[in-house]
């Protein structure tokens, strides 16, 4: 096996098909890079759902002067009292296992780091916070059941599951991956048809040499690998390409994100993601390459 | 060397058999023309030979292989013995006459320095020494030939086969083309020449099988093209 001479093949039938091969390449990495992204969306959520379902589970919010909520009207903030017998009831309940005050100073202090509004921000003081009892559960299956219990005792102003509030996110999360995904598959099937396309055309461009080392006994491999490689290369080019494109993604996309998201998408992660990307897309050009030549190169 | 027996060929959707009961013995170093008119066989005889195609019926046997028992993956070390000229030369366009010959080495994975050292002693043994830089399109349609029968030579074959090698040369330069292929002949090669060329046929008297609508109805040591007729 002559390796410089196989190389001067491919590189004379990618160059003979240059726009094709681009096609094919920039294919890949579109293709992949959204793959990628789905494989890394589908690893943010779950590590979400991981992080968010150690964590508090319902938020029993109180009183405080003016509060707009119902159960609130018609009473001022809630009494040091109200309070002692609300967190005696709450451990009482046999589903809960931890409870937790957060007084205004701490729920301002999340505030300001969470909220973006700078509007907002310069005009809510901490007395607007409410207090709340952060309530963990044992099974948080029991979580609605809890949290209408909870919902009529005095000074309580509202209950919220905060599972609730993830599920919509996780929600949103699962569409953009389906989306991500489909496209995905559809532009795997575009790559294989190209690459499909561009073999039949180098193989047809190529057809009196093929012809000639058919003819003087060249064994298949020899006669076949350098439209392969041909697949292979613009293949891992668009990987290449598509490893990159998902660097940005997490760097600009993921990271912006990461305030909201408190469970970071490590390198780690990505790397993998890239990896079997890159994997993914390599193997379906060479079997693309390998099943339009036995068709078309008769050997 | 070639060896075929009641072999019959029917190409798909026709009815009329390519060839029909042919059986033939070729032996090592012979020089043997086919003749015959177009569609009488001969082509097909030569591409079965090489198992580019395979017989309906009957048994081929080419340097001592039963091509039926031949694996696909084995045909290349077959074709690696048997060297082809055709009547439109197939030469690379974009390769000198070195590398056309050349070629043939390297995709069979010899070694560089074997090339080096074969490809210019088959540039000289066909004539065209001082021309190994030439272009194919720079060359005359003998020179050409003269190319392609260095090419089919390069690698020793045990069988060259020639599909109207002359075809397309006038008769005086394909004088030289059977000088050369008579001198490959006498290097101990097997040379199995299909031709419609009475004049060549005539002048080099060597054994002469004629077809005639797939069937062998003449086999003749030095013969001549129509002494049938």
């Amino acid at each position: 096996m002559r390796a410089n001479f196989i190389f001067s093949e491919v590189w004379i039938g990618l160059r003979r098909n240059l726009t094709m091969t681009i096609a094919v390449i920039v294919t890949v990495a579109v293709g992949m890079a959204l793959l990628g992204v789905g494989l890394m969306i589908n690893s943010q959520v779950s590590k979400l759902t991981g992080f968010w379902s150690d964590k508090v589970e319902l938020s029993v919010y109180l009183c405080t002067k003016g509060s707009p909520f119902e159960p609130c009207k018609n009473r001022g903030a809630v009494t040091q009292e109200e309070k002692g017998t609300l967190e005696q009831t709450i451990k009482a309940l046999p589903d809960v296992e931890q409870v937790k005050f957060e007084n205004q100073a701490q729920a301002f202090k999340n505030f300001q780091s969470t909220e973006s509004n700078t509007l907002l921000l310069s005009v809510t003081k901490p007395e607007d916070m409410p207090e709340s009892f952060r309530v963990k559960l044992k099974d948080p299956e029991k979580a609605t059941a809890v949290a209408s219990s909870l919902k009529g005792q005095p000074g309580v102003s509202n209950v919220v599951n905060e599972r609730d509030l993830l599920q919509s996110v996780f929600g949103f999360m699962d569409t953009l991956r389906n989306v991500a995904l489909g496209i995905a598959i559809l532009m795997v099937i575009a790559a294989t048809l190209l690459i499909g396309n561009t073999v039949r055309l180098s193989a047809y461009n190529r057809r009196r040499e093929t012809g000639i080392m058919r003819l003087v006994g060249a064994s298949n491999i020899y006669i076949q690998l350098p439209f392969v490689l041909e697949g292979l290369i613009a293949g891992l080019i668009g990987g290449v390409l598509s490893g990159v494109i998902l660097i940005v993604v997490k760097v600009f996309i993921f990271e912006s994100i990461q305030t909201y998201m408190a469970a970071p998408l490590g390198w780690d992660t990505v790397a993998g993601v890239i990896t079997g990307t890159m994997a993914v897309g390599v193997l379906i050009c060479v079997l693309a390459s390998f099943v339009t030549l036995r068709r078309y190169l008769r050997v | 060397m070639i060896h075929f027996d009641n072999v019959t060929k029917v190409y798909a959707n026709q009815n009329r058999p390519a060839l029909d009961h042919v059986s033939v013995d070729v032996d090592k170093g012979e020089f043997v023309f086919l003749v015959g008119p177009s569609g009488s066989g001969k082509s097909t005889f030569l591409r079965l030979v090489l198992k580019e195609e395979r017989p309906n019926n009957g048994s081929i046997h080419v340097a001592g292989k039963d091509l039926s028992k031949l694996s696909n993956f084995k045909v290349p070390h077959l074709r690696r013995r048997i060297g082809c000229v055709f009547q439109d030369f197939r030469l690379l366009p974009n390769k000198n006459v070195y590398e056309n010959v050349a070629f043939a080495l390297e995709v069979i994975g010899k070694p560089r320095r074997f090339i080096r050292k074969v490809v210019p002693e088959v540039i000289e043994l066909v004539g065209l020494e001082g021309k190994a830089h030439r272009m194919p399109e720079e060359l005359s349609g003998g020179e050409q030939q003269r190319v392609a029968m260095a090419r089919a030579f390069v690698n020793r074959p045990m069988i060259l086969l020639a599909d109207e090698p002359t075809g397309n040369i006038d008769p005086a330069t394909s004088i030289g083309i059977m000088k050369v292929l008579d001198r490959i002949n006498r290097t101990g090669t097997t040379v199995l020449m299909a031709t419609h060329d009475a004049a060549i046929v005539d002048s080099m008297r060597k054994r002469v099988v004629e077809l005639e609508d797939g069937k062998i109805v003449r086999d003749q040591s030095r013969g001549v093209y129509g002494q049938a007729y």
